[in-house]
């Protein structure tokens, strides 16, 4: 068994100085996991998650890299000589793993320019969804009808982001068509008055609500109003029945598209 | 009506809501009328209810803890002075239980809600809104649904400036009450003719102190100021 462990791979690192890496590595992901667990329980009320998760993962990688420049010289490597002797290799292992870098870095500029958080709703390329993890070579997004998309951090990063909920407020953009036998200025202060009602139409910037065109068959009635952004959504979806409800109940009228059509002649119908 | 109940003797019915807890079996159930809306808790345990006024930033739901007051009139405070107003603060009436420690019941209101967003979409912050007279000595209120806020201003600037609103951080807001006043106070140190620093103080008035939400929820807060960089 002496002799097994004694046994020297290469040059001096024998099976034991192997085994001793093995085991200090294994200890130090199992301290890594550990200390990261701690960190979750003890911040998890104080901070928002994607800074926990951003932390912890600082933390956890951390100690695994600290963990593995300690035991390199236990295998006989010099980082500065590897890094020279490596060249050749690098570069091929470069070209081979082009992408797989490319994805690594891509990351690591996101994680550092943060257009996106965990928990965020975006859009990439066409891809709707709720940001669930930013790991180092890819992004899982959640889209909003359930699926798992994994996005590589390469394409996240070369692409057009939308971040649906970087800003704090929103605006929600409606147009009502009103008949043109109805007062718009009463429609108008009845709108205004439903807003008003709504704790979260915010209010300044102050609602917009305006006769925007005189169409075929209504006035048109653009209204413009802002929100939170945690509630743009649920505001956005519950208004306009709320406004039309207001009108119908004051008398104002949302028209059916309709056509006044004169014949030249009477129609036989009449004679 | 604010102030400490044994639990099976809460049962207040105003005209403007109910609040009443009941035992139930295992259960003392907590239910809260108000506005049409109803609030409904069961109890595993017992002590005591507490009714006291909240930081107003909980209504219809928490989502800033940010209010911003308005002043019906505006204000202007000559250079390198300071003065003491009065304005008032929308209440927000928490129910807690309390057996050695405390936990939020329920949060509710007699005003209306309304949200405003101070600054810009991008830079600014939601703040719970609200739009007070100013008064130069301590008004009388509906202890249920205004609060006063005795509001220090300090214009440290060297010229003359307009104030027309205060937006604060309600963490380490402090709220004392008793049966006919509610009140809180605050400093706000204007640096500018746009720009102030605001923040809530402890005006350790001889009243009862209210239980924070923020404490309720074991937060620990340090206290925070505000700079107001939207103007004024």
């Amino acid at each position: 068994m002496i002799d097994i462990l004694g046994y020297k791979v290469y040059e001096n690192v024998t099976v034991r100085d192997i085994l001793t890496v093995v085991v200090v590595m294994i200890v130090t992901v199992l301290i890594a996991k550990i200390v990261t667990i701690n960190v979750k329980r003890v911040l998890a009320d104080r901070i928002r998650r994607d800074q926990l998760d951003f932390i912890t993962k600082v933390i956890y990688f951390s100690i695994i890299i600290i963990a593995f420049l300690g035991v390199t010289p236990i295998l006989g490597l010099n980082l500065t000589g590897l890094l020279v002797a490596g060249g050749v290799a690098g570069i091929v292992i470069g070209f081979a793993s082009q992408s797989v870098v490319s994805n690594f870095i891509s990351g690591l500029f996101l994680l550092w320019e943060r257009p996106i958080k965990i928990g965020d709703a975006i859009n990439v390329d066409g891809v709707f969804g709720i940001v669930e993890d930013i790991h180092i070579m890819s992004t899982i997004i959640r889209t909003f009808d359930g699926l798992y998309v994994r996005i590589p951090n390469e394409r996240m990063f070369t692409s057009n982001i939308t971040n649906l909920v970087a800003n704090i407020a929103r605006r929600v953009e409606y147009r009502i068509g009103i008949s043109y036998s109805d007062d718009a200025g009463k429609a108008i202060k009845v709108i205004n008055d439903v807003l008003s009602d709504e704790p979260f139409v915010l209010k300044e910037p102050s609602p917009d609500i305006f006769v925007d065109s005189l169409g075929e068959s209504s006035v048109d009635v653009v209204i413009r109003f802002w929100t939170p952004t945690s509630e743009w959504y649920s505001i956005k979806t519950n208004m306009l029945w709320k406004i039309k409800v207001e009108l119908e109940k004051n008398g104002i009228t949302i028209p059916f598209p309709q056509r006044v059509v004169w014949f030249a002649n009477k129609l036989g119908l009449e004679k | 009506m604010y102030g400490e109940y044994d639990i099976g003797d809460l049962n207040l019915d105003r005209d403007d809501f109910l609040i009443a807890v009941e035992k139930d079996d295992n259960f003392y159930v907590y239910r809260r009328l108000c506005k049409e809306e109803v609030s409904l808790k069961r109890i595993a345990g017992s002590g005591k209810i507490v009714l006291n006024p909240v930081e107003p930033v909980n209504i219809p739901k928490n989502i800033t803890n940010f209010l911003e007051i308005e002043l019906k009139d505006k204000i202007i405070i000559e250079p390198k002075s300071k003065i003491t107003i009065y304005v008032t603060f929308p209440i927000e009436i928490g129910t807690f239980i309390l057996n050695r420690e405390f936990a939020i019941l329920d949060v509710f209101t007699l005003t209306d809600p309304k949200y405003t967003l101070y600054g810009t979409p991008s830079k600014g912050v939601i703040c719970r809104y609200w739009m007070s007279d100013v008064y130069g000595k301590v008004p009388k209120t509906d202890v249920l649904k205004e609060g006063v806020l005795e509001l220090e201003l300090l214009n440290s600037s060297e010229d003359w400036v307009e104030f027309g609103k205060v937006v604060l951080d309600v963490y380490g807001m402090k709220i004392y009450y008793d049966d006919t006043r509610v009140i809180s106070k605050a400093s706000v140190n204007i640096t500018s003719r746009g720009i102030a620093e605001t923040q809530f103080v402890d005006g350790k008035y001889k009243m009862k102190k209210a239980i924070e939400v923020y404490t309720a929820k074991r937060l620990h807060v340090l206290r925070r100021s505000f700079v107001m960089e939207w103007g004024l």
